[in-house]
């Protein structure tokens, strides 16, 4: 049975912003307002309201356990504006698709009135990168519901006080993983490349993008593409996180570009099989400007600070292979090997 | 026979170990002549978000009956000594508790203390205090609010100048020798026992009579009572959005009714809108939604919800455009840009006095783990005013 014969509502085009400054014109309505319990500079409370804003009044936000969870809803106060719901740590994928699917047959049996209506299911990064990654793999299968997936990564478990997850950076400080006398690195895995993960493992999946908050309108476009795009869309989203991090709350904004202009965190998208790079990360790619050193980067945050020379060279060095070793830089970690059929002779 | 109970308000993640190590130190200071003491902190703080007030809580009684009954109640309705470490919490404290606005003296026993950290003088943090119908009495340990991070303790000493004040506020709760030995066992060495000695012998306190203080009403809301709650509890989501103000045009989002956040900034924005562009960056960057669009396209950060990071001076491409500046100095929470647009000329001048008065320079350091491996202190501060009394000055 093909996606073509089964009962479809469309999704919503929503107009993209293509700078900053038109940003007010076109989309000024807040879904995500103030008034939510998150730290002082919190950037996934910025991707929050940015999603919301970018998805519309007609709209339902689903979302897992973590700080966007719980800093938004405790007490029976919210700040949104918008329905939402929350699902359990694991669930975002299963969560999204059975909106998306309720939403259809509702639809399909009159019992609502037909329109697309946007379904988002976000998740942090423990949802996204380490629990739900099965109910994700899972939802971006369907490619018969329309939905969205956002992972708002800030590198650990931050609601209950920063413990190490699957997207943690080598050799970051963790109440995990505290540097000690004898051995200074003690969280010595590499941060999972998830994004591309989805990308490459979910071949009906029509829309993956990376995203950060410190390049609006690039990320509001990049939620609206994967709304648009029919069928189970994913972004993932890089927040700096001043609790866990350890940086002065004035800093969010700049940690956010230090981590594209160094190249740890390129930005891109794939759409209908083709993949493009964005903003300064598609320049770094071509040619066009040279990354700045990753130093830049770790020296502002407190969770480096134990790091010697030896680990920052390992750090750039690692960053370095990934521009210059990967066939596709962030996205594809290898490369095609030679035909063994010459390597005999 | 008689217990005494004190509390520490302090602000989220940046002070979490400050106020742990006061409450420690003061009931294990009690705990060496004989008495029992239980130091905790409130459930519904947890988990702390970096500057969110919260709040700890220590009872000293005499013997482990008095203990139980006391410490039964979980959280003190009256305490005998309130110590704030940040004084800009003298506005109000709006916790993750469910409470609303709670006066920096809501739970102070008529006749009580409070104890502030401050570079301000009474005058100056009485006027920001609500009023009450009791008396209370005032006492400040002079510096900054001393801030640092999740894992780094900033070891300036204010924990040993706080714990001289508090007993000085309640000499009951133990000996001199007894807190020495146990700021000795818990905290550090010569110099903090000397700083808290010093604290103990110049901490003057001022009584602040009923009726002084603020006259602002602090926020409430109605609490729901359980059978008023809906099923699969389902509330509300915020509605709508306004114009600016009663302006023709702009855009004013809604806002969360029972969370207002403010209460968790120590310095607010102030714009000077002659210099601003209106390239919508302090807008769109800001993770609180502060900013109201004005019908002509300015953008005025909106007082009642600003937490202050600071995000918006950070990203201001003008020059002294946006400007952080210390929270103690102002005593309003009203519109900037209305203010400018009545008398431009006035409101430049409050700019600039607001601006000398308190504009933050310093940062709050990274604190990380570099200090604890190389024994360096960790300098500056979170507030402009970094001068330090005179018996920290030898502190490393």
């Amino acid at each position: 049975m093909s996606g073509e014969t089964l009962y479809q509502i469309g999704t919503q085009q929503l107009p993209l912003m293509g700078k900053v400054n038109a940003i007010p014109q076109k989309a000024v309505e807040e879904y995500y307002t103030s008034g939510h319990r998150t730290c002082q500079g919190c950037e996934s409370a910025l991707i929050m309201r940015l999603m919301a804003k970018a998805a519309g009044p007609r709209t339902i936000i689903l979302g897992s356990t973590g700080c966007m969870y719980v800093a938004n809803t405790t007490y029976y106060s919210t700040p949104w504006v918008v329905p939402w719901m929350h699902t359990q740590l694991g669930s975002c994928g299963s969560a999204a698709t059975g909106t998306a699917a309720a939403l259809r047959a509702l639809m399909r049996k009159g019992k609502m009135k037909q329109e697309p209506i946007n379904v988002i299911s976000f998740c942090g990064d423990g949802g996204g990168v380490d629990m739900g990654v099965a109910g994700i793999s899972a939802a971006l299968m369907h490619a018969e519901y329309n939905h969205l997936i956002i992972c708002y990564d800030n590198e650990s478990y931050a609601n209950t006080d920063i413990q190490i997850s699957g997207a943690s950076p080598w050799g970051a400080n963790t109440t995990f993983t505290p540097p000690g006398k004898k051995f200074r690195i003690m969280h010595t895995r590499w941060k999972k490349n998830i994004a591309a993960l989805y990308a490459v493992g979910h071949t009906r999946c029509n829309y993956v993008a990376t995203g950060d908050a410190s390049f609006p309108a690039d990320l509001i476009d990049k939620v609206r593409k994967g709304l648009a795009t029919p069928g189970p869309a994913f972004i993932h989203t890089l927040d700096p996180c001043p609790k866990g991090w350890d940086y002065d709350p004035f800093y969010s904004h700049k940690l956010g570009e230090l981590a594209v202009e160094t190249g740890l965190f390129p930005l891109w998208e794939m759409t209908n099989g083709e993949l493009t790079y964005t903003g300064i990360s598609a320049r770094l790619v071509y040619g066009n400007r040279k990354r700045r050193p990753v130093r830049e980067y770790l020296e502002a945050q407190g969770r480096f600070h134990h790091f010697t020379e030896e680990d920052y060279a390992y750090f750039q060095g690692e960053v370095d292979k990934m521009w210059d070793n990967w066939s596709m830089p962030g996205v594809i970690p290898f490369k095609l090997g030679e035909d063994p059929a010459k390597k005999k002779k | 026979m008689s217990v005494i109970s004190f509390e520490i308000v302090y602000r989220g993640i940046y002070q979490k170990t400050l106020a742990n190590k006061i409450s420690r130190t003061l009931v294990l200071a009690a705990v060496k002549e004989g008495k029992q003491g239980i130091s905790f902190g409130r459930y519904s703080d947890s988990p702390e978000r970096n500057g969110i007030p919260a709040k700890l809580f220590g009872y000293i009684a005499d013997n482990s009956e008095e203990l139980q009954a006391v410490a039964a109640k979980y959280e003190p309705k009256q305490v005998d000594v309130s110590i704030c470490v940040d004084d800009t919490m003298c506005k109000g404290v709006e916790s993750w508790a469910w409470y609303g606005l709670q006066p920096i003296t809501a739970v102070t026993k008529p006749g009580g203390t409070l104890i502030v950290t401050s570079n301000y003088k009474t005058d100056d943090l009485v006027k920001h205090i609500h009023r009450r119908g009791t008396p209370y009495k005032l006492a400040i340990v002079p510096g900054g609010a001393s801030m640092a991070g999740l894992w780094v303790y900033k070891n300036d000493g204010t924990d040993a100048r706080v714990l001289g004040a508090a007993l000085k506020a309640e000499p009951s709760i133990c000996s001199m020798a007894s807190l020495e030995q146990a700021i000795r066992e818990n905290i550090g060495g010569d110099a903090h026992i000397e700083a808290a000695r010093a604290s103990f012998e110049d901490t003057r306190s001022d009584e602040v009579k009923p009726g002084q203080g603020n006259t602002e009403v602090p926020f409430t809301f109605q609490l729901l009572k359980w059978t008023e709650m809906r099923e699969g509890v389902v509330i509300d989501g915020v509605g709508g959005h306004n114009n600016y103000r009663d302006l023709e045009g702009g855009y004013e989002p809604g806002r969360n009714e029972v969370f207002k956040k403010w209460s968790t900034r120590t310095m607010r924005p102030v714009v000077a809108f002659d210099k601003c562009t209106k390239c919508t960056l302090c807008w769109i960057a800001c993770p609180d939604t502060v900013f109201d669009v004005t019908p002509d396209g300015y953008f005025d950060a909106n007082m009642e919800a600003c937490c202050g990071c600071g995000v918006c001076e950070a990203i201001c491409p003008v020059s002294d455009c946006i400007t952080m500046v210390n929270e103690v100095v102002f005593e309003d929470r009203g519109s900037q840009y209305l203010m400018w647009k009545k008398d431009a000329q006035a409101y430049q001048g409050y700019l600039t006095d607001k601006r000398k008065k308190g504009k933050v320079e310093k940062r709050f350091p990274i604190t990380g783990l570099a200090a604890a491996f190389s024994g360096a202190g960790l300098d500056g501060g979170h507030n402009l005013n970094s001068a330090k009394a005179k018996s920290v000055k030898d502190f490393k």
